[in-house]
């Protein structure tokens, strides 16, 4: 009996000393990998507010399916149901599983409604992971500001990609206590780690305007595609921004490349017209000309390096003012012969052609404009009326901002504000500086110019409103024929970009219109949809009408 | 004497410091698991906000708000030529006491407003 007692003793001393001392290590780690339990902490992207701070993309936390191979019990039967419940062929559901292993997605991100389907079917070796999935709630409005991202809520495009540093922050992992039955016990961290939010200088209101009316637009004239830009032409901020075609940025996955482009800063084209307010301020400038001074322009044609330069309808002696009301090809290959390839550059690279704006969104082109010793013959009549030169629509809205706002180049910016997720102010984009490019009074002079477009007798009569004056210039340009290496006869850029209200401008805006059917102009094509979108954004913004009518008042306000 | 007293005392006493820190264990567990339920329903319910914060957004929407009103109520925009602004005459008493606008303007004002309305409300 004592051997007995004194055996069991010992027994006990060496398992003691085997558990404390000598597998001490490893059955301490082991205990620690049953005890704790390590978890990703959730990265939440910041959210992109519209100036007003109105929502533009957010995250929410959906659950994300994923099976456990080693563990899986899946027959036929299983596999159907689940293919069902999450909308995917069987087939496919069987490739995302791997035969061996600890861990596979099944499914990313699924609807709540769906996640609970599928907890439904209880089928073992499934499991759930939360995950943050970025949403954008108002559809396709400013997609192409905003961009999109991936499915691990990588950036990829537009202002998620732009401020992707900003927006996007850091992980980390997290630990917690568990009990033998998998009962967590709190860690007392936060499992979120949430990245800066951003405001943009964008407002919904006027961007819903711009898009209702460029698609409109679209509609009826069977184009191929239509970019516009609105602008405070003080400040360079973006108010509004789109085109057509547009993508949902929910489902960027199901978009072409064609969608997806942003073409008011990625494609180029020949400006036509609108690119005479080069040669324009250039001669007020350099005083080659007076808004008075007459052009012979009744011959209805000029040579130039041996070619014909005509006009659309045939005029006869115009003053200054009236080649650019009445968009005269010759009066302005005459002011370019006048002014010289070398200041017709000067002033175009002054303008902002050529260059990049430097807008914050990802893509932009520089366009391009040869330098003077790389011109050919008819450079000096092709340049001036907008052709051998290739721009963006943001370039030319930002060289008649320069013209509305007295004489001065903005740099457009589409972010205002960055702040971090406590609330606090990182970074203010506001008020930047202005570099001064032409004299306040050539600015003045060449607006008084451009309300003449707008007026009887000029290329642009129906961008006219009812109460402010408008001023603005028409563009109307050949698209290049890729196969013929000249241009089409039946494709054509129709545009229209001015400010209004004309002697205080709060808004500057483009409306580019791509290969219209019926009508080429774009004081047919682009005007009127400038002033559907003006008229709308008067009203939108509270701008009163510079005259007072005093018919039939509807309401009183302010 | 003292010793037949002190004795079973610090016993009393020693046994009871031991179950007081078992218990205090034991409640601090208890109250991490309290506090862990609790972090997964505040989990849920931030989620929960989410999805609504998301749904309220859209509702809010430029187009479907344009869309909702336009359809069943027949709005539109106001015709800018029968809308008249007129600018209130300003009272020096009110601004005085703080009731300009009926109440008083709050302090810090909102980051969204950017230059448009600055320059907007300094207008001509």
């Amino acid at each position: 009996m004592n051997t007995i007692i004194i055996f069991s003793f010992f027994a006990v001393f060496f398992r003691l000393t085997d558990l404390m001392i000598l597998s001490h290590k490893r059955l301490s780690e082991k205990a620690k990998q049953q005890h704790i339990k390590v978890e990703d902490i959730q990265i939440r992207r910041g959210i992109i507010f519209d100036r007003q701070g109105r929502e533009l993309a957010l995250n929410l936390e959906l659950e994300s399916l994923y099976c456990e191979p080693d563990s899986l019990n899946l027959d036929n039967e299983s596999v159907r149901k689940l293919a069902s419940t999450i909308a995917k062929e069987p087939e496919v559901i069987l490739t995302k599983i791997p035969s061996e292993g600890k861990f596979a997605w099944i499914e990313r991100k699924l609807e709540p409604d769906i996640a609970e389907r599928v907890k439904g079917l209880n089928i073992k070796g499934l499991g759930f992971m939360n995950e943050a999935k970025r949403v954008y709630p108002k559809g396709k409005l400013a997609s192409h500001v905003l961009g999109f991202v991936g499915v691990d809520n990588q950036a990829l495009e537009g202002i998620e990609l732009q401020y992707d540093r900003y927006l996007k922050t850091r992980g980390g992992k997290v630990f917690f206590g568990r009990d033998a039955s998998g009962r967590t016990l709190s860690s007392g961290v936060d499992k979120e780690a949430k990245g800066n939010n951003i405001v943009l200088t964008i407002d919904e209101g006027l961007q819903g305007i711009v898009e209702k009316e460029i698609e409109k637009a679209m509609l009826q004239w069977g184009a191929a595609a239509a970019s516009a830009i609105m602008m405070d032409p003080f400040t360079g901020e973006i108010l509004a921004l789109a085109n057509r075609p547009s993508y949902d940025p929910n489902n960027p996955g199901k978009v072409n490349d064609f969608e997806k482009r942003n073409r008011a800063i990625t494609d180029c084209y020949e400006p036509g017209s609108t690119f005479k307010t080069v040669v324009g301020i250039a001669a007020l400038e350099e005083n080659i000309a007076r808004p008075d001074m007459l052009f012979d322009v009744g011959k209805g044609g000029i040579e130039v390096g041996g070619k014909i330069i005509r006009d659309v309808h045939r005029h006869g002696i115009l003053t200054f003012n009236e080649v650019i009301q009445k968009s005269s090809n010759v009066g302005s290959v005459m002011i370019g012969m006048r002014l010289g390839k070398e200041r017709v550059y000067k002033y175009a690279k002054l303008l902002g052609f050529g260059e990049k704006t430097g807008i914050d969104l990802p893509g932009e082109v520089s366009g391009w404009i040869r330098p003077p010793e790389r011109w050919s013959g008819t450079s000096i009549g092709a340049i001036p009326i907008g052709q051998e030169v290739a721009v963006t629509p943001l370039q030319v809205l930002r060289a008649y901002s320069a013209i509305a706002n007295g004489g001065s180049l903005v740099r457009p910016h589409v972010v205002s504000e960055i702040i971090s997720p406590e609330g606090k102010l990182l970074v203010s984009l506001r008020d930047m500086e202005m570099n001064r490019i032409i004299s306040k009074k050539t600015a003045e002079t060449f607006k008084d110019i451009l309300k003449g477009v707008v007026e009887e007798g000029g290329t642009g009569k129906s961008a006219s409103i009812e109460g402010n004056e408008v001023a603005g210039k028409t563009g109307t340009a050949q698209i290049i024929n890729p196969k013929t290496k000249r241009y089409s006869k039946e494709k054509f850029v129709s545009s229209f970009v001015g400010f209004v209200p004309a002697d205080n401008p709060r808004l500057a805006l483009i409306v580019v219109i791509y290969e219209p059917k019926g009508q080429i102009y774009g004081g047919v094509v682009a005007a009127p949809v400038f002033r559907g979108i003006t008229n709308q954004a008067l009203s939108y913004l509270d701008i009163p009408m510079e005259d007072n009518p005093h018919k039939n008042p509807l309401l009183v306000s302010r | 004497m003292m010793s037949f007293i002190f004795k079973p005392l610090c016993i009393a006493l020693l046994l009871s410091g031991l179950f007081s820190l078992v218990w205090l264990k034991s409640n601090v567990v208890t109250l991490e698991y309290k506090l862990s339920a609790l972090e997964k329903k505040k989990a849920e319910y931030l989620k929960e906000r989410r999805i609504l914060l998301a749904e309220k957004a859209s509702l809010q929407s430029y187009e479907s708000v344009e869309a909702s009103l336009r359809g069943d109520h027949d709005f539109v925009f106001p015709d800018r030529v029968k809308v008249v602004h007129v600018t209130p005459v300003r009272n020096k008493y009110r601004e005085g006491v703080g009731l300009s606008n009926g109440v008083k303007r709050q302090k810090g004002s909102l980051t969204k407003k950017a230059s448009l309305e600055k320059r907007q409300s300094a207008g001509p």
